[in-house]
This record gives C-alpha cells, sequence and structure tokens, in this order.
C-alpha cells in the first residue's frame, strides 16, 4: 500500500509552512505516519523551517527545487517531486502520509493528478476578502479551501463570515475551512477531513 | 503514415518541453554564470553551443550511446562507470536526481527499462544521460534518433532556464535554436565507438554549478 499524496498549494504568506507545522502535532497525535516535500521557489527556506521546527525528523522532510517554475514542478511536470515521493516511501516503508508544499504561487495554480491524490488550497483573510470571488483554478478546484489568519479580519476590515459564505458559494458547496494556524485553530478540523476523506484512518 | 514518420512522432514527443522529465528545473550552472556576469544575453547561444561541444558531445553523448546499446549487468556496470568519472560531488548527485525523475517518469507512462537501469536506481548511480539512452531505446528509438533527441533536449533546456530567468525572450531563444541547428545536426551525428568513454573539460559551467549562491531557483 502506498502513501496518500496530499497537496497543499496557495498563494506566498498565506500560512502554508505554518499550515503543515501545526498539522504535523495533530498527525503524530494520531499515529499517522508522515513526510513531507517542500517546493521552494528559492532554496530550500522551507525544508529548512520544517526541520528545525521538530515536528519530523529531518530526513523526513525533502526539498524539491521548482526551477523558476512553481507552476511547473507540481503541475506539467511533477516527476521531480514523483521520485521525491518514491523516495520517501522506499525508504520509510509504511509511511501513511506525505504532504507536498507548493512553492507558493498565484490563484491559478493546481496540482497535477498524477502527482497527488488531493490537494488543499490555502488563501489568507490579509490578502483580502474579494480573493475567493476571483474565482482561480486553485479556489475553485481544490479538494479543500483553507482559508487562514482568520484572526486577522477585524484588523484588514474584512467581513469574514461573508468571506467565508462567498468562498462556499463560488466552489458551488465544496468544503471551505477557516484557521488560524499560528495558534492551531482550526488544523483539528483540516487533519479530521484528511482522515475521513483521504486516509480513512 | 509512412514507416519512418512513426519514429520521428515519437522523436518530438520525447524533446518536446511537455514531456516531463523534470529537466526544466536544472541549468546545469547557467544560473550561477549568468548572475556572475560570465554570459549574458549576447553571448547566451555561445555559452549553449560550447556545452554541447564539450559537456553533451563529450560526455553526455557517450554515456547515452552506452545506455542505449547496454542492457543488464553491462548496463548498470556502465552506470557505476559513468559514476567514477564524474568528479565533481555536485553534478554527480544533480545528474542522479534527474535520473530519478525519468525514472519516476518512465514509471507513470509505463516505459519498461532495462533491469540493469532499474539495478543502478537501486544502488543511487542512476545517472540522467545513461537512463535516458535506455528510455528512449524503450520508446522506440534508434541511437541516431536518441542522440538527437538528446542534444536538441541539452540545448532547449539551456535556453528555456534563460527564459525563466527573464535573460532571455522566447522568440529570441528560437531565433538561437534555429542558429544552433546545423551543429545539433553534426555533433549527434557523430556516433560514438562501442569501447568510447566519456571526457569532459568544462570548468566554467562545472565552477558555476558548484558555486553556494542565496537567492538559487534551479537544482543547480
Amino acid at each position: 500500500m502506498t502513501a496518500a499524496r496530499v497537496g497543499i498549494g496557495g498563494p506566498v504568506g498565506s500560512g502554508k509552512t505554518a499550515l503543515i507545522e501545526a498539522m504535523l502535532r495533530e498527525l503524530a497525535e494520531a499515529g499517522i505516519d508522515t513526510a513531507v516535500i517542500t517546493n521552494d521557489l528559492v532554496t530550500d527556506e522551507d525544508a529548512e523551517r520544517l526541520r528545525k521546527g521538530g515536528q519530523l525528523p529531518p530526513e523526513r522532510v525533502r526539498a524539491v527545487q521548482a526551477g523558476a517554475c512553481p507552476h511547473t514542478v507540481i503541475r506539467e511536470d511533477p516527476t521531480l517531486n514523483m521520485a521525491a515521493a518514491d523516495r520517501l516511501e522506499a525508504e520509510f516503508p509504511g509511511l501513511d502520509l506525505i504532504l507536498l508544499e507548493s512553492g507558493g504561487d498565484n490563484l491559478a495554480s493546481t496540482f497535477s493528478p498524477d502527482l497527488v491524490d488531493f490537494w488543499m488550497f490555502v488563501i489568507d483573510v490579509a490578502g483580502g476578502d474579494d480573493i475567493p470571488r476571483k474565482k482561480g483554478p486553485g479556489i475553485l478546484q481544490a479538494n479543500l479551501l483553507v482559508i487562514n489568519k482568520a484572526d486577522l479580519a477585524p484588523h484588514v476590515g474584512v467581513d469574514f463570515p461573508k468571506m467565508l459564505a462567498e468562498a462556499t458559494e463560488v466552489r458551488g458547496g465544496g468544503a471551505v475551512l477557516p484557521t488560524v494556524c499560528r495558534k492551531g485553530e482550526g488544523v483539528a478540523e483540516v487533519v479530521g477531513h484528511l482522515r475521513r476523506e483521504v486516509l480513512f484512518k | 503514415m509512412s514507416a519512418d514518420s512513426l519514429p520521428v512522432i515519437r522523436a518530438m514527443q520525447l524533446a518536446d518541453s511537455g514531456f516531463p522529465s523534470g529537466v526544466f528545473a536544472f541549468s546545469w550552472g547557467l544560473e550561477s554564470a549568468l548572475a556572475d556576469g560570465q554570459v549574458d544575453r549576447h553571448s547566451l547561444c555561445d555559452w549553449v553551443a560550447t556545452e554541447l561541444r564539450t559537456r553533451w558531445h563529450g560526455f553526455d553523448r557517450v554515456a547515452l550511446a552506452g545506455g542505449h546499446r547496454l542492457s543488464g549487468a553491462a548496463l548498470a556496470a556502465w552506470c557505476e562507470t559513468i559514476d567514477t568519472m564524474m568528479p565533481v560531488e555536485r553534478l554527480r548527485r544533480d545528474s542522479v536526481q534527474a535520473g530519478e525523475a525519468l525514472f519516476a517518469s518512465a514509471r507513470a507512462v509505463r516505459i519498461a527499462l532495462d533491469p540493469g537501469a532499474t539495478e543502478a536506481e537501486r544502488a543511487g548511480t542512476g545517472h540522467f544521460p545513461v537512463v535516458h539512452g535506455d528510455f528512449l531505446r524503450a520508446c522506440g528509438l534508434d541511437l541516431p534518433t536518441a542522440l538527437m533527441t538528446s542534444a536538441y533536449g541539452m540545448a532547449r533546456g539551456a535556453f528555456s532556464a534563460a527564459v525563466r530567468l527573464g535573460v532571455s525572450g522566447a522568440i529570441a531563444t528560437q531565433r538561437d535554436l534555429l542558429t544552433l541547428a546545423p551543429l545539433l545536426a553534426e555533433l549527434s551525428a557523430d556516433i560514438p565507438d562501442d569501447d568510447a568513454l566519456p571526457s569532459g573539460f568544462m570548468p566554467l559551467s562545472d565552477i558555476a554549478l558548484m558555486r553556494p549562491r542565496d537567492g538559487r531557483l534551479f537544482i543547480n
């Protein structure tokens, strides 16, 4: 049995790495054997952050450089990520889950179905409450939309319940979950969604 | 469709930038050379021509021919030979990483590679040019066509990197590729002898790909 491969995409600064850090704690408590692949736009900063975070042994965090093209490495040519995932599965038999973090991109980014079984898209309220209305493929096609930094809404003039409702509407009722990753809020729900929809565990 | 057109169509597919093989993320020193001013938009075509004459013709062409011709234990041993002949550690590591992406692509597209190649993958010596030779053979290309595909792919990859780095434009690089077409044809028509060994002297690009650089976008 191979590990489930789950993509995490979204604009730069929306909180993808913070979400992974918070998820790793929940996944560890649930006994879900996890590894991570990061696609940093530049060098391997996100991978280093996760290694230093101590939630996973460093060898379970791999970095794949995106060749100046974060779209390509997860969609048009995902083979470097596929190879990294294959290598992780070979080195860690029994792995349940491989999280693949995109290097940060715009609303048009999507994950190749050749690469992942499920993917989520992370936006944040500080990016503006009009993001869901812009309806990029990331917003519309992701299996799960996460709206992070919900606590910042009053500080950036965002009507959060309205943003949440609009996001749900443009996605035709597709799953949307709010989070405050830095405080761990909503992360259990994201992990619960993954366990229910992907991991069956 | 004539019997001759099938290999040409296969070669076009396999040399196309849309074929997923991971090569887009490697610049083989070009990114650092551009950043250091060793090459610029005006000398880019010369840089690619030099890489073709040295790295590709001296090393990759011979490595690929072995990958295309050999099988089983002889192919695995050829991978070890290639590994031994890459003294630059960074280059060796990146070549294996590029090879791993091609293995992943072959598995996904369901192209059966030779057991000698998969043995090399397990041993960590599945270098890209050798695996590429086996891969192109498995796709039905003869050696001359495989060499053309490889040479063109190297040139296209370098120009594509330059476009993504903002140094050159997509139209200018097509002009450069037209300029280099006779060189690509000349170099790839040189079929290596069975007992040929790879050699190379590319100090500028080898040093460039070894240099640590903040803000690096490509694997090398």
